[in-house]
């Protein structure tokens, strides 16, 4: 495989991962969770690095998922003392774990390619170089694991679909069905900890959240239905990676980075010219209906607010 | 202003409040429609519908807190922007986060501040004024506890204290009544006509027809548009109640009391 | 500045990060307390994410990287971005959350993209700006500090200045806006406020820990009072105390210092929450768990009176049957009661003491009382809105209202 289709491959499949999650979290408000619990995943990291002294992946998807589940655990404790809100419960913890893998990282992992730059942006760049053992074949690493990322979510989404469809839309309803929202936002946001390490290497488990957030939120402005949104989410997550790929390589920089101002510029687009709730629909919708009102009253030109 | 200047009364005999031709919608949805009312002076007036009808919207859309798409609200005569002095606003209590660190006084000294100025600290007439709120409404002892420690009553009573502090001639209360004991009930109700003898206009959204009937004088019964405005004996009766809430709202000859919102 | 890093019994450079770090903590505590009463601490975040392509952009802009420069960069952002976020807000279809998360990536990817760039021009152009990723107080000079200082003294000035409007706002702002407020300016202020802490405190704990100096010093002050100005002098206070000793942890251990810091503040945070008096999770429980065991001796003192009213004085295991209580909870009990001589004990069984006898009496009349409030209790005329303590109603409405009670309860009766 030539090192530019190892780079496409990797970016996409990342990508697609991503957006197989991102509308549900979208939907559920869960956005903030995902962001606080991809950056909790690096003490996860660290410590899995420590114990088992090695950077295979199944070792580091375990240590991310335990400390994902440490975060969300540990809001929802903070939550439930009744003393902090949601927001500063968020801000508080997934900092404090951050803190924690940053800590550990400068202290045990300096010169192990276990570097801080790379919890940011990853090094996709290295993609090509990196091989996996897959069955006696050498296979480039970052494909095999986006790739067993996508078909994971892909599995998690299709097995839990109804009651993330129903949930998603009326949690209350879902709860008197005696589906529990809550159980399921936190089986989510464990596959968001897992989909972030994998992509780690590629990535950066921070520019997750990018992928994870701003195509589904652009998503959310063009289309009312589900299927509609996860099969856009997707696409614009390949567009942003093919896109970011290109930008980047002509201003030699990050190609994650890029690939979020990419989706980012998607959103952007979206915002402004999608056809139901972008920004221009609206206003020539409110304007056609406040003339109508002023039809309706009889008080063309009066209009205006109250005294 | 101090007590002192403004009028309870305003000379010429306006109406403490009045609405007229207010329109405000909520994307393109009317929540308000061309809507003329009035509230006298000197009473104790209801505004009743069924929920959605509009009338947090009405009261807080004469404030100017909201902006209306068509029509005016005036105070005592005045355009209503420009007499916010003339006006005690009771809020509803959904959206307090009861966790803030402030205590009761301070919440009812926020009464004063409009009229002694944002940044000017209170005179001891102010501080006088802000004891005598708490004491009518037996707050007396909680000054200086935290709100987030008081019952549901104890909380409606400081946000009415807050009011009294202000001692504005006209005060809009939305849903005092809503989710406090009975007995608080009792106790501001016989408040508010307290302060009707003493010659305040009060408006008060409330949910009730069995108080309304009993103790009010005059009312509006909205749903989206006006159905109605006047005297209470005239205007809660079955016909007005049957156009705002549809016809399984009401039974025939049914007792006040057992008048119930019906959506 | 210099006098007062003489003063310090630190080695020069150590002076200057503990004061850097004392100002970013300060600043962060108060200023950060508004955005932890509205609820926007997560803006908060978005917008220091906001501030690496801000300081790219400065750079890129002007070739300088001193800290004047790099600030009005960061600044810049920080406002566009506080007006980005707002703005997509109030379009409507796009959920808070889902806006302030959208704002946070993009403008970060935008900053990483900006700083490879950088990077990519030349080898040294990235240093220093890096320091805005993840913190570094070790490359502060006195002239950053004093820039520090006096942007946070401005900031906290006009907080001094506007308390009332902005206490009125935070707490209730339909009521601010009908008292005639300018309620929208005042946010404007306040979002600007909390750019300029951002700004001040980015360069030392980096721009993805920087939301932690914000909560931490509010969520910790809070516990410990209950008035806003007590808070905003409380987190202040406790904000520099986190960044100071953090600061001179992380120089004296080599670990970086943004972390160092945010550790070292969530500590005082769960301390705080677990150990607050009247407050705290530690507080609250022990004193669930004392309430629960006086009800619990009271019942048992209830149940032993009815055993020895029915028959002969019951062994423990009679009671325990009898009551249908579980055996060790009965246990503790009875030892709580012999303890204060309520009991007696004859052998097995078990016998009221004269003083358990008049204690059964006391209880018993408690729970007529209680009945007769939630009764009758609408008939009383109480001066104030006291409300009664369900585990002593006589004391806290007072003997006359507790007799009156008592009347009507009789009256009621016969």
């Amino acid at each position: 495989m030539s090192s530019d289709l190892v780079i496409l491959l990797t970016a996409g499949l990342t990508a697609t991962a991503c957006g197989l999650l991102g509308p549900f979290l979208v939907l559920r408000r869960n956005a903030l969770m995902s962001d606080a619990v991809a950056h909790a995943v690096l003490p996860g990291i660290v410590v899995a690095y420590l114990i088992f002294q090695t950077r295979a992946p199944l070792p580091i998807v375990a240590g991310a998922a335990v400390f994902g589940i440490i975060c969300v655990l540990g809001i929802d404790a903070l939550r439930s003392t009744g003393l902090v809100k949601w927001d500063a419960a968020i801000a508080l913890v997934f900092p404090a774990l951050f803190a924690l893998g940053v800590i550990g990282i400068s202290t045990y992992a300096t010169g192990v390619h276990l570097d801080l730059d790379s919890t940011i942006y990853g090094e996709i760049a290295f993609a090509p170089f990196l091989s996996l053992d897959v069955l006696g074949a050498e296979l480039p690493r970052t494909v095999v694991l986006g790739g067993a990322a996508v078909v994971a979510n892909l599995a998690f989404v299709a097995l839990l679909w109804r009651k993330l469809k129903t949930t998603s839309f009326d949690p209350q309803y879902a709860q008197a069905v005696d589906v529990s929202p809550a159980r399921l936002s936190r089986m989510l946001l464990v596959a968001v900890a897992i989909t972030a390490v994998i992509s780690f290497e590629s990535v950066g488990a921070i520019l997750v959240v990018a992928l994870l957030i701003v195509p589904a939120a652009a998503a959310h402005l063009l289309t009312d239905r589900l299927t509609a949104m996860i099969a856009i989410t997707v696409a614009i997550g390949w567009v942003s990676a093919i896109g970011g790929l290109s930008f980047a390589s002509a201003a030699d920089a990050s190609i994650a980075g890029m690939m979020g101002v990419v989706a980012a510029g998607c959103f952007v687009l979206a915002l402004l010219a999608g056809p139901r709730y972008g920004l221009a629909a609206r206003a020539i919708r409110r304007r056609r209906a406040g003339r109508r009102a002023r039809v309706a009253l009889g008080a063309a030109g009066e209009g205006g607010a109250a005294a | 202003m101090s007590a002192d200047e403004v009028p309870l009364h305003s000379g010429g005999g306006a109406p403490a409040l009045e609405v007229r031709r207010l329109t405000v919608s909520y994307e393109t949805r009317p929540v308000l429609w061309d809507v003329d009312a009035s509230f006298p002076t000197g009473a104790l007036s209801a505004i009743v519908g069924p929920n959605g009808a509009g009338k947090s919207t009405l009261l807080r859309a004469a404030l100017g807190l909201i902006p209306a798409d068509a029509g005016q609200a005036l105070v005592q005569g005045h355009p209503a922007r420009a007499a916010l002095d003339r006006v005690a606003f009771v809020p509803q209590r959904d959206a307090v986060d009861w966790d803030f660190p402030i205590t009761v006084r301070e919440v009812v000294e926020m009464g004063r501040y409009p009229v002694r100025g944002w940044l000017r600290r209170l005179t001891g007439e102010d501080r006088a004024i802000v004891d005598d709120a708490l004491e009518r409404v037996g707050m007396g002892p909680f000054a200086r506890r935290q709100i987030g420690r008081l019952s549901g009553g104890q909380r409606q009573r400081v946000f009415i204290a807050r009011a009294l502090a202000r001692q504005a001639p006209v005060m809009l209360l939305d849903e005092p009544f809503a989710g406090i004991d009975a007995r608080t009930e009792a106790t501001l109700l016989d408040l508010l006509r307290e302060l009707r003898a003493e010659g305040r206009s009060i408006v008060v959204v409330h949910h009730d027809l069995g108080t309304v009937r009993a103790s009010f004088d005059w009312a509006l019964v909205l749903n989206v548009r006006a159905v109605a405005c006047g005297p209470v004996s005239e205007v809660i009766v079955p016909q007005t109640l049957r156009r705002a809430y549809g016809t399984d709202a009401v039974e025939d000859g049914a007792e006040a009391e057992e008048l119930r919102w019906v959506r | 500045m210099g006098p007062l890093i003489d003063a310090l019994p630190f080695s020069y450079t150590v002076s200057v990060i503990a004061l850097g770090a004392a100002v970013l903590g300060l600043t962060a505590g108060v200023l950060g307390t508004l955005a932890v009463l509205r609820q926007r601490t997560l803006v908060g975040d978005a917008l220091a994410h906001a501030t690496l392509p801000g300081v790219c952009v400065a750079f890129i802009a002007t070739g300088a990287k001193d800290a004047s420069t790099l600030l009005i960069g960061a600044g810049a952002f920080g406002l566009i971005g506080a007006l980005l976020v707002v703005g997509l807000e109030r379009s409507g279809r796009t959920r808070p959350d889902a806006a302030i998360g959208v704002m946070l990536s993009s403008f970060f990817a935008l900053g990483i993209v900006l700083l490879t760039y950088i990077g990519s021009l030349n080898e040294s152009g990235q240093a220093g700006l890096e320091s805005y990723l993840f913190g570094q107080a070790a490359g502060l000079v006195e002239r950053d500090v004093t820039i520090m200082a006096v942007l946070g003294l401005g900031a906290l000035a006009v907080v001094a200045a506007l308390f009332r409007p902005l206490k009125s706002t935070l707490f209730d702002i339909d009521h601010a806006a009908a008292g005639g407020l300018p309620v929208r300016a005042l946010e404007v202020v306040m979002t600007a406020l909390l750019v300029v802490a951002i700004v001040i405190g980015v360069r030392t704990v980096g721009a993805i820990l920087m939301v932690a100096m914000l909560v931490v010093p509010a969520a910790a002050a809070r516990q410990l009072t209950g008035r806003l100005a007590g808070v905003l002098v409380l987190a202040g206070l406790i904000g520099a105390t986190v960044g100071v000793t953090g600061a001179l942890l992380s120089a004296q251990s080599g670990l970086p210092t943004g972390p160092v810091i945010v550790l070292v503040g969530f500590l005082v945070v769960l301390a705080c929450l677990l150990l607050a008096p009247g407050r705290g999770v530690l507080w609250r429980a022990r004193k669930l768990a004392r309430d629960r065991r006086r009800l619990l001796v009271e019942g048992v003192l209830i149940d032993l009176e009815t055993a020895l009213h029915g028959g002969p004085p019951p062994t423990q295991r009679e009671l325990a049957l009898a009551s249908g209580r579980p055996r060790r909870a009965l246990r503790r009990a009875l030892r709580d009661l012999e303890r204060t001589g309520a009991l007696a004990r004859d052998g097995e069984r078990i016998y009221l003491s004269e003083s358990g006898a008049a204690s059964v009496h006391a209880v018993l009349e408690r729970r007529d009382l209680w009945s007769a409030w939630l009764e009758h209790g609408w008939r009383l005329e109480l001066p104030d809105a006291r409300e009664p303590d369900p585990r002593d109603l006589r004391a806290s409405l007072g003997d006359e209202h507790a007799d009156r009670l008592r009347a009507l309860a009789a009256e009621a009766r016969s």
